[in-house]
């Protein structure tokens, strides 16, 4: 059944846009296929890998499992958002100087869930941010090298470049 | 070389900033006008004939483009193995009968995915079910059902093999009581060793099937242009020269008319080595539609209808002397193959030669044989063969050891082959780092201490594992070109593909170390059929010792090349020269020199136009013309091995049967690291997926239907479940690699289930005898001690 399309409005990686979507579309498929914002991810599409986490008003959440209806009025940052005038956020120059991903699948879902955690607890011991992580699924790195990058991050804000509020 | 500048360095890969910023296109990524959306029709049958197909309601369905059934593919057969002994058997869309739940009978190209969902409900077929059979055992019984009734290969098909020029024609064969493939290799005689041994020990394992779980789910995007006959395509893979030969051979389109484009791929594992149906479906229906067509399978496909590794029963009996020496063994496997063969014929010789580098057992018998069953086809998985025979091997080395009171690393360490051994199959040991491994990791995890004096519940545990370096397979070699631009840089072009392991990483070291450049100087053009030259790329981890090298002997051709020219400008000889940030300067007096760009110029000016080109080729087991046997493991197999020592400790909780594993140690030759970030990631890599595999990873099936085809029922490790991982570096250089190198990508995974698996015994007693190592297994075991 063809449901009528809505207006919505949503502000996306600081750009506010007015969109006509179908009512049963998921952020991920508003962020892919209207967007065109292909750096978010999708593994599994039933709310159980977290390539696919975006942050929606300063949430982490995993956009497979969100109504693009429901992020009307609401801010949404992608991977895509996260460098800001050809400056890489510290979270991802930390992932490369660590090395820290292999494949990259999961990467922007990482860097997503890691920024949430960090804004809200810029202090996480080890067993704060594993747990926190523990949504993002990872088969090629065993997170390990992650979980470094993003301590050092934690630990040492000023060496990456100061942290952007 | 007394001195890397870019080499064994954990410097940031090549492919970072795309990786970072959500810029990496992966397939299913891929976008292109007026494109197609497919999917296919699944059945929901372990083994039925089809009866009748009508697609008439879904072709009606407004946005259907095309509907496609096993007659449109009739006579299309693909595999992974497709030789004179084993040609090859899969339909692309089943055509009489369904052999297995998943397998696809139709596919739908629409104007979008849901519309493409929607026709797929319309298509009417009538199945009569016939009796299926699950178990590889119960396959083999004379009354069984026979899941291939007909003659393979079709009269007058061609294998693959003899495409590529091996003289035999295939055999002709009907499948009898479902037996899809043997294996039988042996040196001595083991009954001799059994009859020479003071003790024999006889087990038996069953490892089940797991998944690869690549985060990248499998994917296609076809574009064929009816005006020039071109198919362009972008896959998920593990290298494009095996894709595109299958889909040329299947769909008849010549290869030079088929571009495979760069994607990047959200990992393998072995997972994405084969072609699949998917694969040639959807560039079909772009030929027959005209448009672009995207085919993405949702993860429970993955799951149902790619691959999943080997599931394997193994049986190993062993005779050993009284002071360790082993004197003889035999081996019997029975691999539920599935519907197809896979790769089981690899598997069950792999099993064998995976191994053969670690102990010297004189007398030795390997038997196997695979079964047709109506499952899933199954796959390489990350170690394949190793992983599933070290488990068995390894427990069983631990129980020799207990029986006759040796420490289980002496007991190791003294049935050890030795640095310069030449295998049965004539392979040399040219690098042999094991003892060390082993050494090392014993010395780290304290394991004298620990051996025997952990608390109750607490268990330590040791295994070992080798790994090849390539071996020879189609095409057969790889190639890599290194060209000097005009500002100084280089391009080099590599046909290798890059799934996350980090070959256009380290291979842009070697380069660079060898030019005396830096990594931002090296350009790469990378996994593009069309642009870089041919290459066997990295299965059976050849990546470093195979594709990696030739990088490095082009980057050396083009070294002699810019050399020849800058002796002439400088009016010196070549041997008194040196390079170094895109300039060569005179070795006695380095303030001397000319600039890259500037020889290159010379060149073009001076040399009619030459430009500086390098060129290198590299061919595993350069002595054999093609490949080795896979039923008799006769022939060269490898040019150097790889080996890993594991160490794990474990807590166990007797109330629940649940296993923590609180450290793991994972000590490896991997002979020269060139990326050491990248090679401590790949460690760490396995040690947590092995650790998945000993503990928790099995695909479950009901009456042939997988029970936990998603992320929420078949678990994999998270981030919290990961011990304290400690890598150890206990290379050997091996001569041949470059710079030393050798593989590191998939050696360690077996050591470290092994270990596993035996440091649960050490801390429960319980012999589980089947993996995963579930808590009721564990718990049970518990109980029944308990009462004994």
């Amino acid at each position: 059944m063809e449901l009528a399309k809505k207006l919505i409005k949503v502000t996306v990686n600081g750009e506010p846009r007015e969109l006509w979507i179908r009512q049963n579309i998921t952020l991920l498929d508003l962020l892919r296929d209207y967007l065109g914002l292909t750096g978010t991810k999708m593994a599994c599409i039933s709310n159980s890998c977290g390539a696919c986490t975006v942050i929606v008003d300063d949430m982490a959440v995993k956009s497979c499992s969100v109504l693009a209806m429901q992020v009307d009025g609401k801010e949404v940052l992608t991977v895509e958002g996260l460098a800001k005038d050809s400056k890489l956020h510290p979270l991802q120059q930390a992932f490369i100087e660590h090395v820290a991903f292999q494949c990259g699948f999961c990467t922007p879902g990482k860097l997503m869930s890691a920024k949430a955690l960090l804004d809200e607890n810029p202090q996480p011991t080890e067993e704060e941010l594993r747990r926190d992580m523990e949504g993002n699924l990872c088969r090629c790195t065993g997170y390990q090298k992650y979980i470094e990058a993003i301590m050092d991050v934690a630990q040492h804000p000023d060496k990456y470049g100061a942290k952007e509020g | 070389m007394a001195e890397f500048r870019v080499v064994n360095k954990g410097v940031p890969r090549k492919d970072s900033i795309e990786k970072v910023t959500g810029q990496a296109k992966y397939t299913f990524d891929v976008v292109l006008p007026e494109m197609l959306y497919a999917k296919i029709l699944r059945s929901p049958h372990a083994h039925a004939r089809i009866v009748n197909i009508d697609t008439s309601k879904a072709e009606k369905l407004p946005g259907v483009k095309a509907v496609i059934t096993g007659k449109d593919t009739q006579g299309m057969r693909f595999g992974f193995v497709d030789t004179p002994r084993y040609p090859c058997e899969q339909p692309v869309i089943a055509e009489d009968k369904v052999r297995f739940i998943g397998e696809s009978v139709a596919a739908v190209a629409a104007v979008d995915e849901d519309t493409a969902n929607d026709a797929l409900d319309l298509i009417e077929i009538e199945y009569e079910p016939i009796p299926a059979v699950f178990d590889p055992e119960e396959a083999m019984k004379e009354d069984a059902p026979q899941i291939h009734g007909e003659q393979i290969p079709a009269p007058g098909r061609k294998c693959a093999w003899q495409d590529w020029g091996v003289a035999r024609a295939a055999r002709s064969y009907n499948p009898v009581n479902n037996i899809g493939a043997t294996v039988n290799i042996g040196y001595g005689d083991s009954e001799k060793g059994f009859a020479d041994a003071d003790y024999i020990r006889e087990d038996t394992w069953v490892i089940p099937r797991t998944s690869h779980a690549a985060m990248e789910p499998h994917g296609a995007v076809a574009s064929y242009n009816p005006l020039t006959g071109c198919l362009d395509v972008w896959l998920s893979h593990m290298g494009y020269e095996l894709k595109r030969y299958w889909i040329s051979k299947t769909l008849g389109i010549p290869t030079s008319k088929i571009r495979v484009h760069k994607t990047f791929v959200g990992g393998a594992f072995g997972g994405k080595a084969q072609v699949f149906d998917h694969e040639i479906i959807a560039p079909f229906l772009s030929r027959k539609t005209g448009k672009p067509v995207k085919l993405i399978l949702p993860r429970d496909e993955v799951f149902t209808s790619t691959n999943n590794s080997i599931a394997l029963k193994i049986n190993v009996k062993k005779g050993v002397k009284k002071d360790g020496t082993i004197v003889g063994q035999h081996v019997k496997l029975i691999s539920d193959m599935g519907a197809y063969r896979g790769s089981v014929p690899v598997c069950l010789f792999l099993c064998h030669s995976m191994r053969d580098a670690i102990y010297n057992i004189p007398n030795l018998t390997h038997e196997g044989v695979g079964a047709y069953t109506n499952k899933s086809t199954t796959m390489a998985k990350r170690g394949h063969g190793s992983q599933q025979m070290t488990t068995a091997i390894e427990s069983q080395m631990d129980w020799i050891a207990e029986d006759l009171g040796l420490d289980p690393a002496e007991f190791r360490l003294k049935n050890l082959r030795q640095k310069g051994d030449v295998l049965p199959n004539r392979d040399t040991l040219n690098s042999y780092g094991l003892p060390d491994c082993i050494k090392k990791v014993v010395e780290a995890s304290n394991w004298k201490e620990k051996r025997g004096r952990l608390d109750p519940g607490r268990g330590i545990g040791l295994a070992v594992s080798a790994m090849f370096n390539g071996s020879g397979y189609w095409p057969f070699t790889a190639g890599s070109i290194v060209r000097m631009n005009h500002d100084g840089t280089v391009t080099l072009y590599t046909g290798q593909a890059e799934f996350g392991q980090g070959p256009t990483t380290t291979i842009c070291q070697l380069v660079a170390e060898e030019l005396g450049l830096n990594m931002e100087d090296v350009n790469l053009v990378d996994g593009d059929s069309e642009l870089c030259p041919l290459d066997y790329s990295n299965w059976l981890s050849g990546g470093m010792f195979v594709s990696c090298k030739a990088g490095l002997i082009a980057a050396q051709d083009l070294k002699q090349q810019i050399l020849k020219i800058a002796a002439e400008m400088l009016e010196e000889d070549v041997e008194d020269l040196e390079m170094l940030d895109r300039r060569v300067y005179i070795k006695a007096d380095p303030e001397e020199g000319v600039a890259f760009d500037e020889i290159l110029r010379y060149s073009i000016q001076r040399h009619g136009g030459d430009l500086l080109i390098g060129k290198g080729f590299c061919k595993p087991v350069p002595e054999i013309e093609f490949y080795p046997s896979l039923s008799k493991g006769s022939g060269r197999w490898t040019d150097a091995y790889s080996f890993t020592a594991s160490v794990a400790e474990v807590s166990v909780d007797a109330e629940t049967g649940r296993t923590k594993v609180e450290h793991i140690w994972v000590s490896d030759d991997c002979g020269r690291e060139i990326n050491t970030a990248i090679c401590q990631g790949q460690l760490q890599s396995q040690a947590v997926m092995g650790m998945g595999d000993a503990l928790f990873e099995d695909v479950m099936f009901s009456e042939g239907r997988t029970i936990n085809a998603n992320f929420v029922d078949y678990e994999i490790p998270r981030a919290f479940d990961v011990p304290e991982i400690t890598t150890i570096d206990a290379s050997d250089p091996d001569p041949n690699g470059p710079f030393g190198a050798k593989e590191v990508g998939e050696c360690a995974r077996a050591a470290v289930i092994g270990s596993i698996v035996n440091a649960v015994y050490d801390a429960t007693k319980v012999k589980v005898m089947s993996l995963p190592l579930h808590p009721e297994k564990i718990f049970r075991g518990l109980a029944q001690e308990a009462k004994a």
